[in-house]
């Protein structure tokens, strides 16, 4: 593969409730700060500071947590970014990546 | 092969697709933009003060992910079997490997055959049961190759889903229709287009569209 980074098919083909909201194929992000973190998720992924299934196992117990389904969709519930970021903050302290850097 | 023509065929075990996502139409307040902002900020200014990301890096990811980059490497592939007879060779003999050879890989055990489009032949690629698709070369498939009525009626009457994509092909043309499986996952090198002898790989990769490797389209022509 390129030497840049690669997509990654164990991030870009997440399937079931943590699957990555698309639209046609492509993703959506409605904020850039959704934008960014996503990419920092992504970027210590790839710097090896933890393996996915860490990151996808506590992100899929949030969505979980919320009840709200593709069927039973629940407009007052958070978004999946909020889902992510929570899990973004929650790895760094199980991990405690931030004293790590 | 899971070849079907006018007819319906069921392949062995499909995985079928999750319904939609429910976090499309999500929107936020100003005051809870503001605080998620603050969050990713914090973590986002550590991460650059340590060097671990740049500002930059972190646009660049984001780009990757959202085109998904995958098209394009179905589009070097093509054009590079049009420009390397000996490619297009092993290309059509054994995809998985020849696409190896550009360094996609990720397949999970499928096996990668390409179908190659001529004067006389035009191929066209659906998963009728759910969506199996070859990611590593396609990326991510669009919204109508998973919906129910492309599945269907490009079996049925695959001229007439041609032409509301806009393809229409010569009377003479034999249009094949391949059902992509969990063991099979096909992808069709379009026909090169009409006076492009003298462009670089690169230039003709740009008229390599998704949809031409789907083969409800042709590449782009020259004046595109």
């Amino acid at each position: 593969m390129n030497s840049e980074a690669a997509v990654r098919g164990e991030i870009s083909l997440m399937e079931g409730g943590d699957a990555l909201p698309r639209k046609s194929g492509d993703l959506v992000f409605h904020d850039n700060w959704e934008k960014r973190a996503f990419a920092i998720a992504i970027a210590l992924y790839e710097n090896g500071y933890y393996d996915w299934d860490d990151f996808r196992r506590i992100l899929i117990g949030q969505i979980g947590a919320s009840g709200e389904t593709a069927l039973n969709p629940m407009p007052d519930k958070p978004g999946y970014y909020e889902h992510w970021l929570n899990s973004l903050e929650e790895l760094l302290k199980e991990k405690d990546i931030l004293s790590l850097l | 092969m899971g070849q079907l023509f006018g007819e319906s065929i069921v392949t062995e075990e499909h995985k079928h697709s999750a319904p939609a996502n429910p976090y499309l139409e999500k929107r936020r307040n100003g005051e809870d933009t503001e605080n998620l902002e603050r969050r990713v900020a914090e973590i986002e200014s550590l991460l650059i003060e340590k060097g671990i990301v740049t500002k930059a890096s972190l646009d660049r990811m984001v780009e990757i992910y959202e085109k998904d980059l995958g098209p394009m490497n179905g589009a070097t592939v093509v054009a590079k079997a049009w420009t390397d007879a000996g490619y297009k060779k092993r290309l059509l003999i054994d995809a998985t490997a020849a696409i190896g050879e550009l360094g996609y890989s990720g397949l999970q055990g499928e096996h990668m055959v390409v179908l190659e489009n001529t004067e006389k032949v035009h191929n066209v690629v659906v998963c009728t049961l759910c969506s199996c698709y070859p990611w590593p070369v396609l990326g991510l498939p669009p919204s109508w190759y998973k919906d129910a009525p492309y599945r269907s009626r490009i079996v049925i009457e695959p001229r007439k889903v041609l032409e509301e994509f806009g393809t229409i092909l010569p009377d003479d043309v034999d249009v094949r229709v391949w059902d992509s499986s969990a063991e099979i996952r096909y992808m069709v090198l379009p026909r090169r287009p009409l006076n492009s002898d003298k462009l670089s790989q690169d230039k003709l990769r740009d008229l390599v569209t998704r949809d031409s490797m789907i083969g409800v389209k042709l590449a782009n022509s020259i004046n595109e």
